[in-house]
């Protein structure tokens, strides 16, 4: 199946802004975030097609992806 | 009052939407960077009163981005200069300062008489907290964050959980590795009074249910929605 996966934020430096990918079948939002070395605990919130979900969700054909880091400062 | 002190929110803000921030009672938790310029713009537009919350004192890195920061005020309390400052700047304005970090305990106390509260805080775990305060006070909450070139912005009312869905997660933000220069806080900080007004003057704000991710490195300004969880 074929994603969309969007970066943001600090997320985009030394990868990219958007990006389409090939994933098996039964793919979660977790591996996504392997190849992007990016550790579930780094996302603040991830969106799937809008809707906010978590490393375990099992994404399918088409979906877009979009992760955020913590953005927290004052 | 000064006469003519006004003059220039005309039209863009009508007579009763003037007298409506006159009457109006803000408290700002956090005074930072955001918390500063959030402070500046409330007391030039003309609310009432102000509540500063902040158990920092000002240190020389906070040059950079706090417009409550001079080189004399270095080692002040952060409260007590953008006290100063706000009474130089608009002497009708009523500041209050509380020498105190933000907990849930004191919410009560904290936003006694207060209309709406924004959030400037630059922890992740006490902005959660605040909302649910917030909440449970049935106050309007505006929250603002920032990190190097990025920013996020919206707006929580009673029931909305926008802050916990968004902040709920990580202990620290990136803000610890990539800093905060100078523009990212006020711009975010203007974007957080422009929602602020709306709701002080009784208009729909903007941003309910939703954040704004700004990112000041493209120059992309983009909305995403957090729907209420009973419709997802």
């Amino acid at each position: 199946m074929r994603v969309t996966v969007k970066l943001f934020a600090t997320f985009r430096d030394g990868r990219f802004k958007v990006e389409e990918r090939e994933l098996q079948e039964e793919s979660k939002v977790l591996n996504i975030l392997e190849p992007l070395n990016i550790k579930p605990e780094e996302v603040a919130i991830c969106l799937v097609n809008g809707r906010d979900v978590n490393a375990q969700h099992l994404l399918k054909d088409g979906d877009t992806i979009a992760l955020f880091p913590p953005v927290g400062g004052g | 009052m000064l006469e003519g002190r006004y003059v220039r929110n005309q039209e863009t803000l009508t007579d009763q939407d003037q007298n409506k921030l006159l009457a109006s009672s803000v408290a700002i938790v956090g005074c930072g960077g955001l918390g500063g310029y959030i402070a500046e713009e409330l007391a030039r537009i003309g609310v009432r009163r102000l509540v500063l919350i902040d158990g920092d004192r000002l240190e020389v890195s906070n040059l950079n981005r706090q417009i409550m920061a001079t080189e004399a005020s270095i080692g002040q309390w952060k409260v007590e200069a953008a006290r100063d400052r706000l009474q130089r700047v608009n002497s009708e304005v009523k500041v209050e300062i509380i020498k105190e970090w933000f907990a849930e305990e004191r919410g009560t106390d904290f936003f006694s008489e207060v209309d709406l509260v924004f959030d400037a805080l630059d922890s992740l775990a006490t902005r959660v907290v605040l909302e649910r305060v917030c909440h449970q006070l049935k106050l309007p909450l505006v929250f603002a964050s920032i990190a190097g070139w990025y920013g996020q912005i919206g707006v929580s009312l009673p029931g909305d959980f926008s802050v916990l869905r968004l902040y709920g997660h990580g202990d620290r933000g990136v803000e610890s590795k990539w800093g905060n220069p100078a523009f990212t806080p006020a711009v975010l900080a203007s974007l957080s009074v422009a929602e602020g007004v709306k709701l002080l003057i009784g208009r729909i704000p903007a941003l309910r249910r939703a954040w704004l991710q700004v990112d000041l490195l493209t120059m992309e300004f983009e909305r995403f929605e957090l729907p209420s969880f009973e419709s997802i």
